[in-house]
């Protein structure tokens, strides 16, 4: 294995790893400050912050031989016996002088800055820079820009470390960013009547290590160290891309990508940045509600405010009285919460219909040049929710679980006296033909995030939890699990669907959804591999149960 | 077949194509197809950069990045009937390059990189021209004027100056 | 020694001497017959390499050995760029030579891109050189139709095309890297190394890039053969295993204050008193230098009492210059404020810094703007360490900068200071009697003279 020497203390790494010094230090536990390299874009090697000194030790005399100058860490590979020096004199100065230099035409308004508290420029000043200034003070300007519908620049604060136009070169391909002029006279700008507008866009604020490029949907909003962030999984498609909620106070102030090789590298579309803001909008349902007189309705029925306390006995009751139960497990519901939705439902009718519910797609799938994938289909676990299904041996004779349109047929053609419907979907879904379909059920439930022409007609109205208000576990569109906790809670004195149905089944205390994941898992050789403790970049559960097979 | 242009004539489209086989891509067309525009209308509008970038296959937002660089082609309005570069580098400063541009700007009652009312004449300052040997120089459109006092340089930038490239 | 004759400038002031039957019949085109009928690719860059030729084009590395690091059996394309964006402050000598005998550099292009297997040759000629353009256009045109461009040149079975690209007014793009980047249609920052051109240049291909006079001096080596070139100039030093000596003549450009400026063509080693006393006619106006040039702006600064340093690679940076450069001495007399001239340096840095690298983008333009703010008389004593300090720090040889732009712009500042400290202080002391002294940061001048 190859051995690394970062600062006196030797490390090894993959004899198959290609490491650049700044990861390889990391390795280590040395930070090497950096503004221009990124994992995810070409090297460029130009904001000059993380040089260091390097060399070699000879493998049969331990003989170091160091370069006699700095190399810039990002570009100097980690071979067998490279040497590396974060935290020499001479490395010092060097970052000292670049974060000088850096500072001579940056306004330093950080009191109005939105990139405060998280800006490297001023982690890196406090940690590397020096402590006065020496270059001439001149007034402080802060030119706006606007970039694209998502993307503000304040020209005077940034550094030019190219990574926002490089990843639009590189990533998303659309190539709308620049560097205009020369020299010091360099500035970042889009084309006249070209602005930034791609479906990747909101990543360059991302990338933007200091409070250059501003995200206009979080600009103002909230002072970064007032914010939490919970590992998380975006909801809005198939592509499961792990995410950071940031939050305060139960509400969402915005979505950020989080690292995972696996599935979304460092990237987020705009589409799930973006879409969380059904989260907190006023019409959510937000009471448990049903119809006065109890029966599906047309039109403008009467209902009664049930307490949460009473609702799964009586919901229990009213499914039991009608007979057949159709059940759509909405594929936005956590593997876990699907499981118990279908043991509540075959504790009721044990012959319970069941099936995936509705599957939103939006045009095809949209590959970019980097290779990050937008998916058609708008919801992220139709495949564990299929999985959940066939657990419960609901398998049609293909082999293939019933979807939404299956259930349709089954409760046009008489087959069900009543139906579980979740949905919980951030849009509107269901046109009015569709909700006709139901008309002449018996006992309708319907639980999701806002009103529709079906929850109009239901014997139940009930809510639904957002994205971000779930724990459990996606299975994403090439069948990674990913397991991830609340990150807020639901708006006050909501039930979401796990709770509901963690008490329908006689649970006891809150709903925990690591153990019916391992009770799922124990039950299935499909999800056998979420026994344990399951990576926070998930797992493959094909190759799982390939390997375990 | 390309769009029909507005700013960029068939006869540039038709240069700028002639030079294609010299390169394996249309991206390294970017400067000359820059110079042919240039060449005829004396700056590159943004209109233009829209559609070179149309003609060469790439985002307007690649060849102004490009264009931008060099500083070399005016964008807002064309450059005067003769452009001169008045030398400030060091071997024309040291014989008098900076007073030369400044009594040249001064006579012509302009700005460095300024163009006289009438547009006849944009005065810059450039660095060195490679003829330190006739230093101070002036290069005006394609002539090198030599070893220049103000006088003599006033009296040269007055006559009429044919523009080959 | 005999009296050195000027062979790369031979054609200067001959009639027609830019013409191709001019250049035949100074024996122009026959090396380059007699090579391709006869030698091997291989012969052509063993002949370069045991000539002991170095770039002219400023750095100094051997052209030979340049060559040898393209891959070998490369199915190709391989690229020859001559770099013809002379832009180093006081060089003109490529000009000189695409001007009046532009069918020297193409022989030495048409030698080269055979010993280097390059099927095509792109002249990267600055915008500033309209005489030269049409010259060189001329001379391929002539070149073309007399059978020595194009396919199957005389022959041989070896094809070349060569083009002009014309540059627009950028320093950078004498940078071999810069000039790619500036070829292929982008903005011309050098690349990182490696990989280096003669693995990935040009459009991603095996490149080799070469300056103008080398070219001619490819074609002279052909001519006059090995030996000839090996008796011209300065042996290597026996003392120093790193000194590959400095051989054949190479053309330098007097200017400033001299009474004869212009470009000379002498054995590598002439001192610059030399040069100036005998080709330049002495300082002008019969006064005395107070500094000197070597070679280009970047190179730095020699006193009056260092003007007997041999102008060859080794020699100006044993008095503390860059190098030889350009070989472009620029005399500044003792009337001259050398605050004046490092503020000039300074500005033209500034304007010619391409950007990318943090060091260089700021160092350069910081040191504008002091410098502006000391010819105002606002300068501070502490204005000079910070100089100081910026000159010792910025550039590829202390390792903050990708290329060499930033080692030309600190000499010029670190020499100034170091070797004219006393001026500086003085002229500072004198223009702010009031506020030499501060140490905090002053307020800044509203910036004027840099765009």
């Amino acid at each position: 294995m190859p051995v690394i020497i970062v600062d006196g203390k030797e490390i090894e790494i993959g004899a198959d790893e290609r490491l650049n010094c700044i990861e390889a230090a990391r390795r280590a536990g040395a930070e090497i400050p950096h503004y221009c390299w990124h994992p995810g874009l070409t090297v460029v090697a130009s904001c000059r912050m993380c040089l260091i000194e390097t060399g070699s030790r000879d493998a049969a005399t331990g003989k170091v031989t160091m370069v006699p100058k700095l190399v810039p860490a990002c570009q100097t590979p980690a071979k067998d016996g490279t040497v590396i020096v974060t935290e020499s004199q001479l490395v010092k100065e060097s970052r000292a002088r670049v974060e000088e230099a850096l500072l001579i035409d940056h306004p330093i308004d950080c009191p109005i800055c939105d990139k405060a508290g998280e800006c490297l420029l001023q982690d890196y000043h406090f940690e590397h820079g020096q402590p006065e200034r020496r270059a001439d003070l001149h007034p402080f300007t802060s030119r706006k820009r606007e970039m694209g519908s998502t993307v503000t620049l304040f020209v005077d604060r940034c550094v030019m470390c190219t990574r926002c136009v490089r990843f639009t070169r590189e990533i998303s391909g659309s190539s709308e960013l620049m560097v205009i002029n020369r020299g010091a006279k360099e500035e970042i700008d889009v084309f006249p009547g070209f602005p930034l507008e791609n479906k990747l866009s909101g990543n360059v604020v991302d990338l933007c290590p200091v409070g250059a490029l501003g995200d206009k949907d979080f600009l103002y909003q909230q002072r970064v160290w007032f914010l939490k962030r919970e590992p998380n999984v975006c909801g809005g498609c198939a592509a499961g891309c792990s995410i950071h909620t940031e939050h305060n106070q139960d509400t969402v102030y915005r979505l950020k990508p989080r690292e995972n090789p696996h599935v979304n590298k460092w990237w987020m579309c705009d589409d799930g940045r973006y879409g969380w803001h059904h989260l907190h909008d006023p019409s959510r349902l937000v009471e448990a509600r049903r119809a006065a007189g109890g029966r599906v309705r047309r039109g403008h029925a009467e209902f009664d405010t049930i307490e949460w306390s009473d609702v799964g006995r009586r919901l229990r009751d009213d499914l039991g009285a009608a007979g057949r139960l159709a059940v759509a497990v909405s594929p936005m519901l956590t593997l876990e919460e699907a499981w118990m939705l279908c043991a509540v439902a075959r504790s009721i009718d044990p012959q319970a219909f069941l099936a995936v519910g509705h599957v939103p797609v939006d045009g095809t799938d949209e590959t970019y040049p980097g290779g990050f994938t937008i998916r058609a289909e708008k919801c992220p676990n139709r495949r564990g929710v299929e999985g959940v299904i066939a657990l419960f041996g609901a398998v049609d004779a293909a082999g293939g679980v019933p979807g939404w349109d299956a259930l349709l047929d089954h409760v046009r053609g008489g087959n069900a006296d009543a139906a579980w419907i979740t949905a919980a979907y951030p849009r509107g879904w269901i046109d009015e033909d569709a909700a006709e379909s139901f008309a002449s059920l018996s006992c309708l439930v319907v639980q999701d995030l806002f009103e529709s022409p079906l929850s109009r007609m239901a014997t139940w109205k009930l809510p639904a939890a957002g994205f971000a208000e779930r724990a459990g576990t996606w299975v994403n569109a090439a069948h990674r699990a990913q397991v991830f906790q609340q990150a807020i809670r639901p708006p006050a004195g909501v039930w979401p669907e796990g709770r509901l149905s963690w008490s329908m089944l006689g649970r006891r205390g809150l709903y925990d959804a690591e153990a019916v994941r391992r009770q799922i898992a124990e039950s299935s050789p499909a999800f056998a591999a979420l026994a344990g403790d399951v990576p926070s970049t998930g797992i493959d559960l094909r190759i799982q149960q390939l390997a375990s097979k | 077949m390309i769009a029909r242009k507005k700013i960029l004539t068939d006869e540039m489209v038709a240069k700028i194509e002639a030079l294609a086989p010299r390169y394996p891509n249309r991206r390294a067309l970017t400067l000359p197809a820059l110079h042919v525009v240039y060449a005829e209308l004396r700056h590159v509008p943004l209109e233009a950069v829209v559609e070179i970038a149309e003609v060469l296959g790439l985002a307007p937002a690649e060849v102004q990045d490009t264009l931008s660089f060099y500083q070399f082609f005016p964008q807002e309005k064309p450059c005067g009937k003769v452009r001169a570069f008045v030398c400030r580098s060091v071997s024309c400063a040291l014989r008098g390059g900076d007073e030369l541009l400044e009594r040249l700007c001064h006579a012509n009652g302009i700005d460095p990189y300024g163009t006289t009312p009438d547009g006849e004449l944009t005065i810059e300052p450039a660095e060195c021209l490679g003829a330190c040997d006739f230093a101070p120089c002036i290069l005006a459109n394609d002539d090198l004027l030599a070893n220049m006092t103000p006088e003599a340089a006033q009296a040269e930038l007055k006559k009429p100056r044919a523009r080959a490239t | 020694m005999p009296p050195f004759k000027p062979v790369l400038l031979e054609a200067v002031g001959v009639p027609d001497g830019h013409t191709l039957a001019s250049y035949v019949a100074r024996g122009g085109y026959a090396p380059v017959a007699k090579a391709l009928a006869e030698k091997q690719p291989a012969d052509v860059i063993e002949m370069v390499k045991s000539s002991g030729l170095r770039g002219r084009g400023g750095a100094g590395f051997s052209t030979g050995l340049k060559w040898t690091f393209l891959p070998k059996d490369h199915p190709g394309p391989i690229y020859l760029c001559v770099n013809a964006d002379e832009s180093e402050p006081g060089t003109f000598n490529n000009r000189i030579l695409m001007e009046d005998d532009p069918h020297q550099v193409i022989e030495g292009i048409i030698l080269s891109s055979y010993a280097t297997r390059a099927s095509t040759a792109y002249i990267y000629l600055r915008y500033e050189y309209p005489r030269s353009w049409q010259r060189l256009q001329a001379a391929i045109d002539e070149a073309y139709a007399a059978g020595w461009l194009g396919k199957n040149i005389k022959g041989s079975g070896f094809s070349l095309d060569v083009y002009l690209h014309r540059g627009a007014a950028a320093y950078i793009c004498g940078e071999e890297t810069g000039l790619i980047e500036s070829l292929e249609g982008k903005r011309a920052w050098p690349r990182i190394k490696p990989p280096f051109p003669a693995i990935e240049g040009l459009f991603r291909k095996p490149t080799v890039v070469n300056n103008v006079e080398t070219m001619a001096c490819v074609a002279q080596i052909a001519r006059r053969g090995v030996d000839w070139f090996k008796s011209i100039g300065v042996p290597a030093d026996p003392n120093n295993p790193r000194d590959p000596g400095s051989y054949g003549p190479k053309l330098y450009c007097l200017s400033g204050h001299v009474e004869k400026p212009g470009c000379y063509e002498a054995p590598l080693g002439i001192t610059a008193r030399q040069l100036i006393e005998e080709h330049g006619g002495g300082v002008w106006k019969g006064r005395r230098a107070k500094a000197v040039i070597p070679g280009g702006i970047s190179m730095g600064l020699m006193t009056e009492s260092e003007l007997d340093t041999p102008l060859d690679f080794a020699g100006p940076g044993k008095v503390g210059c860059l190098g030889l450069g350009t070989a472009a001495v620029v005399v500044i007399d003792d009337q001259t404020s050398i605050v004046d001239f490092l503020h000039n340096s300074c500005r033209f840095f500034a304007h010619e810094s391409c950007g990318q690298c943090t060091p260089c983008r700021e160092g350069t333009s910081w040191s504008l703007r002091m410098l502006e703010r000391i010819k105002a008389g606002k300068g501070r004593l502490k204005d000079l360490d910070i100089l100081h300090e910026i000159g010792n720090t910025m550039g590829m040889m202390p390792g903050s900068t990708i290329c060499g732009l930033a080692d030309g712009a600190a000499w010029p500042i670190k020499n100034a200071i170091k070797k004219f400290r006393g001026e500086f202080e003085d002229y500072i002391k004198r223009t702010n009697p009031s506020g030499w002294m501060v140490t905090e940061p002053v307020p800044a001048l509203q910036i004027v003279g840099a765009h």
